[in-house]
């Protein structure tokens, strides 16, 4: 498998404040990356990099094969990006906005319709999108990215602050790229949408990747697996019981479980990507 | 160039714009009112100077010396008519005679004669009219002075065909229609950087010259056009239309130019304004000269609408020679492409 993306030594810095630095990694055609990290982490600037839209100071990044920065026209013209912060034609109407692009792009033919039904805002298409709603609005911004059929598809936080259906739409919309070929780059520090969607995760912490592999892996790598019971003592009050797994004597405990006490509840317990984060970094993804 | 994508951005601009009902209602109410104002303002100049005399009666002579200089003659029956007459502006000057004064000026005396002027007058015109009085009093008693003065009027002579007031104000409505919409074009520009809806639109195939050669267009487009409206409507191109139509085309070129600086220097709607008020007052400084000769100077060539101004006021009221017409629109081209570059510059680097 070829890679869609390759960041080498990718390095941005504003002012004196280095928000990219030297990072490296691949991202494989058909594949789900997350960048995951808390506000500032170099999340945006990343992409930005990977887009065109920033040129880096250091290193290089090369989308299909292209050097971004020489080959800029082409690298955009097969890609599609949507941005963290709501950038749509807000006294156009959604079909407008996506017409507009569609011409942008040169695509002929574009059938907003269609687009705007797979999105789940069929029959809303000719109202301004300044009538619309949070969700709304992201969910056409999802579109409006996928206008040029690309290779590579950014979404910089596309399901923050949204809500659920929204989110699930736009969730729905990813898996669908990826089955179709796409390789999907997905910035958000929502930590569950990280672990359904990625195939693999990157954390990024004061500019630089701090670790990079597949949510299970990382799980295996970086998390405790417990199984948390809920037993009944000798007097009726209920007692918590927790038991870690991959211990030398996790199978002995849970025989012992079982045998001597009255269990009520019992379930499984896996460390979050976010649990991970925190003991990589020290601290939280949000702020 | 892909011109596909800049006719879209075009028509997308101009939607917007006209969807924007602030700019859509100022701008065809504004074209409306300035034909509105042309048309109702004399067509023509009323010439006749009236001058009012209390006085038993002017000697027939006297007055046909009057009228050969072009002079309207006025008889108040009171000192106090005379007055009210200079105040209304019905004369521009009174002169009051003592009852005795032809008796007075027959037996060699001096008599006193009262001039009366309005306040606006200027003092070279206050002492034409005494001079004009003298000369014709000294001719009434017999001293006619021995001068004999020729005429040579340089240019066309414009007597019985003065430049009406609405002609001399034509060049500045049809400059402020075109430097107006600097604003509107600055406003959208701006908009479209706060929404960061150009950050979307660079993110296509699109290239930042094919931006700016749409944006171009459509300030120009919506400069030109209403500028010809104003002229077609009001006949300015019934006079080298060639010069006028390519002088109100460099005219949009540098209202658009205008218009990328304010979008670069404002952050919104009313820093937009606030410098492009400035920006106005700037530039139709020049057309102010046409309308209230005199009042400004050679300075006023600094500012590069003079030469806007200057050939359409030629072209519209006189006729411009090709010669000054091609000097006025090369230096006009020039300051267009140093402004355009400015702005473009200035607004790339705030896109960026």
């Amino acid at each position: 498998m070829t890679n869609a993306i390759v960041a080498d030594q990718l390095t941005y810095a504003y002012e004196k404040v280095r928000a990219v630095d030297h990072i490296n990694f691949e991202v494989a055609e058909g594949e789900i990356l997350s960048f995951l990290g808390p506000n500032g982490a170099g999340k945006t600037t990343t992409v930005k990099m990977l887009t065109g839209q920033l040129r880096p100071q250091e290193g290089k990044a090369l989308l299909l094969g292209m050097d971004v920065v020489k080959e800029t026209e082409r690298v955009q013209a097969r890609i599609g990006v949507c941005f963290e912060i709501t950038n749509l034609y807000e006294q156009m109407s959604a079909e407008e906005n996506l017409h507009l692009f569609a011409s942008l792009f040169g695509v002929r033919d574009y059938d907003a319709g269609a687009a705007l039904k797979r999105i789940g805002l069929d029959g809303r298409g000719k109202d301004r999108v300044e009538t619309y709603s949070k969700g709304m609005k992201q969910r056409l911004m999802v579109a409006r990215s996928l206008i040029n059929t690309p290779s590579i598809l950014f979404l910089d936080e596309p399901t923050e602050g949204l809500d659920p259906v929204s989110s699930e739409t736009i969730r729905s919309v990813i898996l669908e790229e990826r089955a179709r070929g796409a390789t999907v780059f997905l910035t958000t520090h929502d930590m569950v949408e990280a672990d359904k969607l990625s195939d693999r995760v990157a954390f990024i912490d004061g500019g630089e990747i701090v670790a990079l592999d597949t949510p299970h892996n990382l799980k295996q790598q970086y998390g405790k697996r417990a199984l948390r019971a809920q037993i009944m003592d000798a007097d009726g009050s209920l007692v918590n019981r927790e038991i870690f797994l991959d211990q030398p004597n996790t199978a002995e405990s849970v025989k012992e479980l079982f045998a001597g006490e009255q269990v009520v509840t019992i379930h499984s317990e896996e460390a979050t990507l976010e649990d991970i984060f925190i003991q990589i970094t020290g601290r939280g993804l949000v702020g | 160039m892909n011109w596909n994508s800049i006719r879209a951005l075009v028509v997308k601009d101009l939607s917007l714009f006209f969807r924007n009902r602030f700019f859509a209602f100022t701008t065809m109410a504004a074209l409306v009112a300035y034909i509105v104002i042309y048309l109702l303002l004399p067509a023509e100049v009323d010439e006749t100077l009236r001058i009012g005399f209390l006085v038993d009666q002017l000697p027939e002579e006297f007055t046909q010396q009057l009228e050969a200089e072009g002079l309207d003659v006025f008889y108040a029956d009171s000192e106090a008519d005379l007055r009210e007459a200079v105040l209304e502006a019905e004369v521009t000057a009174g002169f009051a005679f003592p009852e005795d004064f032809w008796s007075l000026l027959a037996a060699g005396s001096t008599p006193g004669v009262e001039a009366f002027f309005p306040a606006d007058l200027p003092q070279e015109a206050k002492d034409i009219y005494v001079l004009l009085l003298k000369e014709l009093t000294f001719t009434m008693i017999g001293q006619p002075l021995n001068i004999d003065v020729s005429e040579e009027i340089l240019g066309e002579d414009l007597v019985g065909k003065q430049i009406p007031l609405r002609d001399r104000m034509l060049p500045m409505i049809a400059v402020f229609i075109l430097i107006f919409e600097t604003l509107g074009l600055a406003n959208l520009l701006s908009g479209e950087i706060e929404a960061r809806t150009l950050q979307a639109i660079l993110i296509t195939p699109l290239r930042v010259r094919e931006l700016f050669t749409g944006k171009s267009i459509t300030g120009i487009g919506m400069a030109f056009s209403q500028a010809l409206i104003l002229v077609a409507v009001t006949g300015g191109l019934s006079n080298q239309a060639g010069i006028v139509l390519l002088a109100l085309f460099l005219g949009a070129l540098l209202a658009t130019g205008v218009g990328f600086l304010l979008a670069s220097s404002g952050k919104d709607m009313m820093g937009i304004l606030a410098w492009g008020i400035l920006a106005i007052l700037i530039l139709i400084l020049p057309a102010l000269g046409i309308v209230f000769p005199g009042t400004i100077t050679d300075w006023v060539k600094l500012v590069p609408s003079f030469y806007l101004v200057d050939t359409l006021n030629r072209a519209f009221n006189y006729g411009i020679s090709n010669q000054l017409a091609f000097t006025n629109l090369a230096i006009l081209l020039l300051v267009d492409i140093l402004i355009l570059w400015l702005g473009i510059t200035a607004l790339r680097r705030k896109i960026a």
